[in-house]
């Protein structure tokens, strides 16, 4: 029994593939509903930062990246959406944490983790860089200096 | 079982020809595993959910599929195994390796309907969520069917029905529930102004055996609830009402005489702008514990749960922050005339302020404030302990539970160096909390300095700095970590917190953790060996008493 998980371990390690996102609808910041895939700009690269306010290394992935936001959109015209995946608990300190800080990203709910779920994203943060709609990168967790990689990553892939 | 490993053998060959097949499928790995020692300080090895002291190693092993085909069909599956046991601390009913959860969904821009296992949550949570937390081995899934509608681009229908997935099995009590959402923006097209409604019903029924019962097998739950915003400024509220039902007594006894209905207020209100973030929240919680099964009422594993009533508290970050943890006292308890708790009452506040760049405070790069303040005390009513009832006030504060005061200030020295101050006073009411009777309420004063400093070609070190101290001979204890980053992929650290005061079960013993990391990409692989502290394990608001144990950990992380 307890080998059928090393052989699927095995065999979807085996696997390399890009992957789409699926169709989905969040919630702003107002509690109306979004299209997800609506926002995603199939011209210019995507963002999709999945972070929650009781995540240390989220915040000071997204504060090092808003200090250079500007620069990021001018070169490359870059667009992050960062996805809140906090639950009731600590959903009502999103909004306000988000203006306090002066962050400029687009914001989202995820409320009850469908998204993430459907993903199948485990930990924070969680870092998806899209191109036509297609997953090129995921990455997890963060530490200081990460963000110029990621940087370097989309500068290379957008047109 | 030979079944499972045939479908996934042949997905195996089927992604593997048709390659652009997979751009529909996500998968999820998750490993966490532990070698559990005797601890010389601590005691022996003990597992006493299983009854257990010789399985020294234990797997929790989770592999998800998400596989999305025809373009409106997601069939979806999660096989756990947990083998020989579960790490300690979760459920026996989690036991051996099975199908956990298994669905099959078709959605279009209307309807989504799935079949199978699902997760929902109307409003709140207040008075209905499924969710799953791993690191606490909640799964709370329904098995049964939900169909969702979407009528004229402003209202959301949905109607759930099934049983809540516990351990492998699945409960006796069934649930069903209907909710609607109205997004009244849409119609009357109100410039910056949002506005939607909300009404639930949740349905539990569960028969008894016994006669003559005075309660009804049925139990109704009603929620209405407004959201509103307006430029800057938002508000929202919610009601919950659930019928009478019987009180479910310490030893899991449901009274035949103890019955009462429960209800739950929650509101909201802030006003945010740029640089600046308020945010106020007041809640009244009074007999709101529902579950699928009376008798599993409290039940610490949280099966059968079927609302989420976080204890809305800030979520502290740091090791000695969360010693004292408070958590929603949602139940009647009457453990004896001197404790008696039907509810909870109180709020919490949240200010974010953002010190300008180039100001005095605020210098180079800015400074960031974040305060938090909460205060939770029992209801205040008229409580006959002899003949089990209650009356309580509407707005009336009771016994102090809990408060929490934290202030914290990031400040970037300069393009390489961040500093974090981090101070919170709390007072814990272990008496009225834990019902905990010989215990006298305990006020802390906990200050952090936590550095980081990047060391450049991607290096980078961390250091923090903890004190607790407090009014009781009990507590004092000291912390400190250590973290070092290599590189993008590889991550050190050490930490040790120890107590100098009394307290029988922690003092003089240290209670450390040396691990290390790598992550490439949305793989990450961790190991850990260390000694935990018996407290309450949290995650999302819901917390869990967790033993001590010392021992080795690993963990693995996969996603596709």
């Amino acid at each position: 029994m307890k080998n059928i998980f090393y052989l699927i371990f095995f065999t979807i390690g085996s696997w390399t593939f890009s992957q789409e996102i699926p169709t989905t609808t969040l919630k702003d910041l107002d509690g109306s509903k979004v299209s997800l895939n609506q926002l995603i700009d199939n011209d210019n690269i995507t963002v999709l930062s999945f972070w929650a306010t009781w995540c240390v290394p989220c915040i000071n992935e997204l504060d090092a990246i808003a200090d250079i936001y500007d620069e990021w959109k001018d070169e490359t015209k870059v667009n992050l959406i960062a996805i809140a995946t906090d639950d009731t608990r600590t959903k009502k300190r999103i909004r306000p944490l988000v203006n306090g800080k002066g962050w400029e990203y687009i914001v989202l709910n995820d409320d009850n983790q469908d998204l993430k779920r459907a993903l199948n994203i485990t930990t924070l943060p969680h870092t998806l860089v899209l191109k036509n709609n297609k997953i090129i990168l995921r990455r997890t967790g963060y530490i200081p200096g990460a963000e110029d990689d990621l940087y370097e990553f989309i500068k290379e892939n957008s047109n | 079982m030979k079944k499972i490993t045939l479908i996934f053998i042949s997905f195996h060959f089927l992604f593997s020809i048709h390659a652009q097949i997979v751009d529909g499928l996500s998968i999820g790995i998750e490993s966490n595993s532990a070698w559990y020692n005797d601890d010389k300080k601590t005691g022996a090895f003990n597992d006493e959910n299983n009854n257990d002291q010789d399985k020294h190693l234990r797997f929790n092993k989770y592999i998800k599929l998400d596989y999305n085909f025809l373009s409106k069909f997601t069939v979806s599956a999660q096989l756990e195994s947990y083998e020989p046991f579960a790490l300690i601390n979760y459920s026996s009913n989690l036991i051996g390796t099975n199908l956990g959860t298994y669905s099959l969904t078709y959605e279009t821009t209307k309807i989504k309907a799935t079949i199978g296992h699902f997760y929902e949550q109307f409003g709140s949570g207040l008075i209905y969520r499924n969710w799953e937390d791993r690191q606490l081995g909640i799964n709370n899934a329904l098995f049964g069917g939900k169909l969702s509608y979407r009528l004229l681009d402003f209202a959301d229908l949905t109607v759930i029905y099934g049983n809540h997935r516990v351990g492998f099995e699945t409960s006796g009590g069934d649930i069903f529930g209907f909710n609607s959402e109205f997004d009244l923006k849409s119609i009357f097209k109100m410039n910056g102004m949002a506005l939607s409604m909300g009404f639930s019903y949740v349905g539990r029924e569960e028969k008894t055996d016994l006669e003559a019962i005075n309660y009804k097998s049925l139990t109704n739950a009603y929620s209405g609830r407004v959201d509103f915003s307006y430029g800057k400024f938002y508000s929202s509220a919610e009601y919950v009402s659930k019928s009478k039902d019987a009180i479910v007594l310490a030893n899991n006894q449901v009274s035949n005489q103890f019955i009462k209905p429960g209800s739950g207020i929650l509101f909201n209100t802030g006003y945010s702008k740029k640089g600046f973030g308020l945010d106020a929240t007041f809640r009244r919680l009074e007999n709101m514990t529902f579950y699928s099964e009376r008798d599993k009422s409290g039940n610490i594993f949280f099966e059968n749960i079927v609302n989420y009533t976080p204890g809305l508290t800030k979520q502290h970050d740091y090791l000695l922050t969360n010693i004292f943890v408070y958590q929603a006292q949602s139940s009647v308890s009457f453990l004896d005339p001197e404790l008696m708790k039907v509810g909870e009452i109180g709020g919490q506040l949240d200010l974010f302020y953002n010190i300008k760049k180039g100001t005095v405070i605020g210098g180079k790069y800015g400074s960031k404030i974040a305060f938090n303040g909460s205060y939770w005390a029992g209801l205040k009513g008229d409580f006959d302990y002899a003949n089990q009832d209650y009356k309580t006030e509407t707005f009336g504060f009771g016994n102090k539970y809990f408060s929490d005061i934290s202030l914290e200030i990031r400040k970037k020295w300069n393009s390489k160096w961040l500093s974090i101050f981090y101070f919170v006073n709390q007072y814990y009411n272990k008496k009225e909390i834990e019902g905990n009777f010989g215990a006298k309420p305990i006020i802390t004063n906990i200050g952090v300095i936590e550095s980081t400093y990047k060391l450049g070609n991607g290096k980078s070190i961390r250091i923090e700095a903890q004190k607790l101290w407090s009014d009781s001979e009990n507590h004092d204890w000291i912390g400190s970590t250590l973290e070092f980053n290599l590189n993008s992929k590889f991550s050190f650290y050490i930490n040790d917190i120890y107590n100098s005061g009394d307290d029988s079960s922690t003092q003089t013993t240290h209670y450390y953790n040396i691990g290390g990391s790598y992550t490439k990409g949305a793989t990450r692989i961790g190991l850990n060996y260390g000694r935990q502290r018996a407290g309450l394990l949290c995650v999302g608001g819901v917390c869990r008493f967790v033993p001590e144990a010392t021992g080795l950990t690993a963990s693995v992380n996969m996603s596709f």
